[in-house]
């Protein structure tokens, strides 16, 4: 028997000997009881029986209880007033709760459950934020952004000052698993990584995983960060947006039946163009004048949702999103463009009790596009990658002991790489060239929650994964185990490991987010990536002083197979044989992380620390090797990595949001020598040609900066007048790097000539000497938005 | 520069040019171990010559007083043999001046480059410490310019400025060939190339390709169109070059080693390769 039989029939058996008629089950959808919204991760518990779940990311929730007799159920969720009722079983029984929404986020009082539940539960490595939290803390530019937010959670270093990159427990930028309402997003950043794709108010919920990976996730080796949208308001109409000094956002939502369907429709948009343009007439008569280019931004959020009875809700979401770069004048008109663009249809049944399933069809597609006209000749290249999805899962929740968990997917990639096609209006000149490749990506999983003993849980999991291209075919196995050991009410011990394959790969040669890095499918001679990781911690619930403080410490070890590099000196754009300038290695990382929160009272926020390193080496290729196959720390090899993060309310017009953090620096590849370069005839001889020797031996300076957030709320003299008043307003004011700290963004070797005189009397420029410049990107740097809601 | 750079870099240069971010810094560079540097063109027509110097810590003093210059940056003392078609080529230390090039090299001779694009030329060379350097190469076949067209944005009397376009044909589609165009205005020697890049015939469709310029270059004015055909070699080493300049002030770039085809003992960085360019000099008329 080959042993995936085994492995489904096991589990079969096991959970048929455990079914019991003895109980009934309790089960139901959780939302905010003011707009209908979902509640992911909210808490049911009965402390009678010291039992309880979460709902899951469609917000339902299944729990069995012995029948016929009385318990108290409790319902919470952070930031909204617990729920309690009677209940008392003596048959399956469906119940949808609305929670209230506390009066803030800060006065409401999360019962020790929320922790308890954080204690029980199998999961470990996983770090949540809310859109609450985001927009109490400083922000660049006041622009809010969920992506910057959560790498001020340990284990999450991010890419360098002022970037969205994500380098998790040493993965590479391209080894997120970015998803967003179920479609992969590609690209998630705008403006070169300086802000990212998700508007901070059409998102609900924002969940990372760094490992210990559940077994319905696949497809990138370092981490899932899984995205949902706003499903709309279904009570009542309402809106928010605001106003900054870079952009401006608005959001509708409303109901289209109340309580049966809603709408909700986000957008926001940059305003650098405008400013530009009217800089550009001033400065149109001045003489040698270089007018700057137009560049912005814009997102497009939407989704409408229909409950279709009791059992069914039908969700429809899209995601359009552009950056847009161009020159015009009278010769030439050059365009630059890129973005993704997402949508879901999502299909939840709910066929019993115990049985619930989600079905969803997504298409991604991202893209980039560079054109430019001159007279008499065009030129254009994009490339891009298109999926569609089809998955879909089931929770089943088979007794009080066992929730299994199981499903399947396939999507169906396509490629296009560096398609060019260039040359003279006549036809007499014609360049082309570009690669189409396609694949399909299969997936399938089953894991099991299962409840071993009081103190025991574990979560043991297979996904089979696969992906075909041309001929070649990969598969692999993917198990998942993880383990939580409750040793006492207030501490658990948590275990996990997770075998992750990759099967598209980012064609990235900078260790800065370019729109212009293009995905590339598995080939006969790339071949997936994998990466086994194996984490042990713990977590503990405890007061000091009379505060309730939860504290989480995880260490972390990481193997990474065929990863993925470059020769040096790889040429990867519009290039028709790319996979030359491959190197294929591998490498490794460890470390640990530790965090202290603090979620109730005034003050709330959280202390991390991450402790890291990281290798790649063993790197050969077609056309060569790195280093001759040694092994060397990449740029983001952060050894000690720091935050502190502090909301406090104030009062009930102020609120304010600090944080502080530190880094060691990134590693940077700088030249050790140099040499003097004559060149050819007809070309200038360089004095000085930087020699760069083995990669990234040179360590920035530390990083560490201080940012700091104040939100005014206005109007609150009307709203004591009229409680009923629905329009709510505030002014943030945002202080980023208050201290006016100048962190290295990059240093480079600057060589200083003056003018000597030659042996015939001629005055040449000779080099005289090299100084070192550190190149900061943020001066202290104030900001202002006007928020409103009604 | 690497296209994909060029609009990242307009918009950090914007916002650090509002900024003035810049400011020095001391850092200490990991310990390094000076290498001869070898530059030898052979040109066919012109004499057998070569420039061979030393690298140096980046962070080295440089000494500019008079007449030190060279000789801090020269390899002495080595010797020097190029073998062609069974024949030894001694170059003698000393300082030549090339008047067509405007170049200049510590080691030479009188004997002329053969146009010969069949045989393989081998150097072999021997420092003073006992260090060794060879390698070999071959001269790539000429790659003539079809033709050089100049236009105007309109017929009118008032548009005196030209635009050219070069055309030339790609000696072999069924092989990746490697060229260099470089485009000079008024002089070749005197100012910087207006124009000095690598190309591939990687794309071409029709074996035709083309080289342009804005239309900026008036009316009586010189210009010289260059198209230089390179080894792969050359061409991989020239490229190195630019991306090692490049890439030191350019937080988007990845630098590169010097990808040298120099063997030997003496770790030497350079290259040793043949030149072959067709170069076209054309008065603007309208």
């Amino acid at each position: 028997m080959r042993p995936t039989h085994l492995f489904i029939l096991l589990w079969s058996l096991f959970a048929t000997a455990s079914f019991a008629q003895d109980k009934f089950t309790l089960s139901g959808v959780l939302t905010d009881g003011e707009s209908g919204e979902t509640l992911i991760g909210a808490t049911v518990y009965v402390p009678q029986i010291g039992e309880g779940t979460t709902t899951n990311e469609y917000g339902f929730y299944s729990i069995s209880l012995p029948a016929n007799q009385p318990f108290q159920v409790e319902f919470s969720y952070i930031g909204f007033q617990n729920t309690t009722r009677e209940i008392n079983l003596s048959a399956d029984q469906k119940m949808d709760i609305g929670l209230g929404e506390g009066l803030e986020l800060q006065e409401v009082v999360v019962k020790a459950n929320s922790y308890q539940e954080q204690l029980r539960s199998t999961e470990m490595s996983v770090e949540q934020i809310s859109t609450k939290e985001v927009k109490t803390l400083p922000s660049v530019l006041g622009e809010t952004d969920i992506l910057k937010v959560i790498q001020l959670k340990p284990g999450i270093p991010s890419g360098g000052e002022g970037t969205t990159g994500l380098y998790v427990r040493g993965g590479g930028q391209d080894q997120n698993l970015i998803v967003l309402d179920e479609a992969v997003v590609y690209n998630p950043n705008h403006l070169f990584g300086f802000f990212s794709t998700f508007n901070t108010d059409a998102v609900k919920d924002l969940k990372l995983y760094k490992g210990g990976f559940p077994p319905q996730y696949g497809g990138r080796l370092s981490s899932v960060i899984d995205v949902k949208l706003k499903e709309g308001n279904n009570k009542r109409f309402s809106g928010a947006g605001g106003l900054g000094i870079i952009s401006s956002r608005l959001t509708l939502e409303g109901p289209i039946e109340k309580d049966k369907s809603s709408f909700i429709v986000s957008g926001r948009r940059t305003y650098f163009d405008l400013i530009t343009r009217q800089v550009n007439k001033a400065n149109e008569d001045v003489e040698d004048n270089q007018p700057i280019p137009d560049y912005y931004f814009y997102d497009l959020n939407t989704k409408i949702n229909f409950k279709l009875g009791e059992k069914d809700h039908l969700y429809l979401s899209g995601y359009f999103g552009r950056d847009q770069f161009g020159f015009d004048n009278e010769n030439f008109n050059f365009g630059f463009n890129w973005g993704n663009v997402t949508s879901t249809a999502r299909w939840n049944h709910q066929f019993n009790p115990k049985l619930f399933s989600n079905t969803t069809v997504t298409f991604s597609d991202y893209r980039y596009k560079i054109s430019n006209e001159i007279v008499g000749f065009s030129f254009n290249l994009d490339s891009k990658i298109r999926d569609v999805n089809l998955k879909t899962d089931f929770y089943q929740n088979l007794n009080s002991k066992n929730t299994l968990r199981y499903g399947a997917s396939v999507t169906y990639h396509e490629f296009t790489v560096g398609r060019l096609k260039a040359g003279s209006d006549d036809g007499e000149i014609s360049f082309s060239g570009g690669n189409e490749y396609d694949g399909i990506e299969y997936g399938l999983y089953i894991s099991d929650d299962w409840e071993a003993s009081p103190r025991l849980k574990v979560n043991g999991g297979l996904r089979l994964s696969g992906f075909s291209n041309d001929g070649t075919f990969y598969y692999g196995l993917e198990p998942r185990v993880a383990a939580n050991y409750k040793v006492t009410n207030s501490f658990s011990l948590k275990g996990s490991y997770a075998r992750m394959n990759q099967y598209v790969h980012l064609v990235s040669n900078s260790g800065l987010s370019l729109p212009t890095d293009v995905w590339y499918p598995s080939t006969k001679l790339v071949e997936p990536q994998t990466s086994d990781q194996v984490a042990v911690g713990g977590s503990s619930l405890f007061k000091l002083f009379g505060t309730e403080l939860f504290l989480t410490n995880e260490y972390f070890y990481k193997l990474l197979d065929k990863q993925i590099d470059f020769i040096d000196g790889a040429e990867l754009f519009a290039n028709d044989e790319l996979e030359q300038e491959f190197v294929f290695g591998d490498g490794y990382a460890y470390g640990g992380e530790i965090s202290l929160e603090k979620r109730t009272g005034d003050l709330t926020g959280w202390i991390g620390y991450t402790y890291s390193k990281i290798r790649r080496g063993n790197f050969f290729g077609p056309k060569g090797d790195v280093m001759e196959g040694r092994y060397f720390a990449p740029r983001y090899d952060r050894r000690h990595d720091i935050s502190i993060v502090g909301m406090y309310k104030i009062n009930e017009r102020f609120r304010a949001g600090a944080t502080w953090v530190y880094g060691s620096g990134d590693l940077s590849w700088l030249p050790s020598g140099r040499f003097t370069f004559q060149d050819v005839g007809g070309a200038d001889f360089q004095a000085v040609v930087p020699s760069y020797g083995d990669r990234n031996t040179f360590r920035l300076p530390a990083f560490h900066r201080l940012d700091l957030n104040l939100i005014i709320k206005l109007g609150l003299k009307k709203k004591r007048k009229n409680p009923n008043r629905r329009w709510e307003s505030d002014l943030t004011v945002s202080v980023i790097n208050a201290y006016d700290r100048r962190n290295a963004f990059f240093i480079f070797l600057d060589v200083e000539f003056a003018e000597r005189m030659d042996n015939d009397g001629n005055l040449i420029d000779l080099p005289t000497g090299v100084t070192a410049k550190q190149v900061s990107l943020f001066p202290i740097l104030p900001a202002l938005t006007y928020n409103f809601k009604f | 520069m690497k296209f994909q750079y060029i609009f990242p870099i307009l918009f950090l240069i914007s916002i650090l040019a509002a900024c003035n971010l810049t400011n020095d810094v001391e850092i200490d560079l990991p310990d390094y171990d000076r290498q001869p540097v070898l530059e030898c063109y052979l040109e066919p027509g012109q004499p057998y010559q070569l420039l061979l110097t030393r690298s140096f810590g980046f962070f080295a003093p440089f000494d500019t007083s008079d007449g030190q210059f060279l000789e801090n940056v020269l390899e002495q003392g080595a010797t020097v043999v190029i073998k062609h078609d069974g024949k030894s080529i001694p170059l003698n230390e000393g300082l030549f001046f090339n008047p067509f090039s405007f170049k200049v090299f510590n080691y030479g001779t009188t004997e002329i480059v053969p146009e010969d694009f069949d045989n393989e030329f081998e150097l072999e060379i021997t420092l003073a410490d006992g260090g060794t350097i060879t390698s070999k190469t071959t001269i790539p076949v000429r790659v003539p310019i079809d033709s050089v067209v100049l236009e105007f944005e309109s017929d009118a009397a008032t548009d005196t400025l030209a635009r050219a376009l070069t055309y030339f044909t790609d000696p072999d589609p069924s092989v990746e060939n490697r060229f260099r165009r470089q485009f000079h205005w008024n002089s070749l020697v005197d100012s910087s190339a207006q124009q000095d890049f690598l190309s591939t015939d990687q794309f071409a469709d029709n074996g035709r390709i083309v080289f342009g310029t804005g239309f900026d270059y008036p009316v009586g004015d010189t210009i010289w169109n260059t198209v230089f055909n390179m080894n792969r070699d050359y061409a991989d080493f020239y490229e190195s070059v630019i991306i090692s300049i490049q890439s030191n002030g350019n937080p988007f770039g990845q630098p590169a080693s010097i990808d040298s085809n120099l063997d030997g003992t003496a770790d030497a960085l350079g290259i040793f390769t043949g030149l072959s360019y067709s170069r076209e000099m054309t008065i603007i008329e309208k």
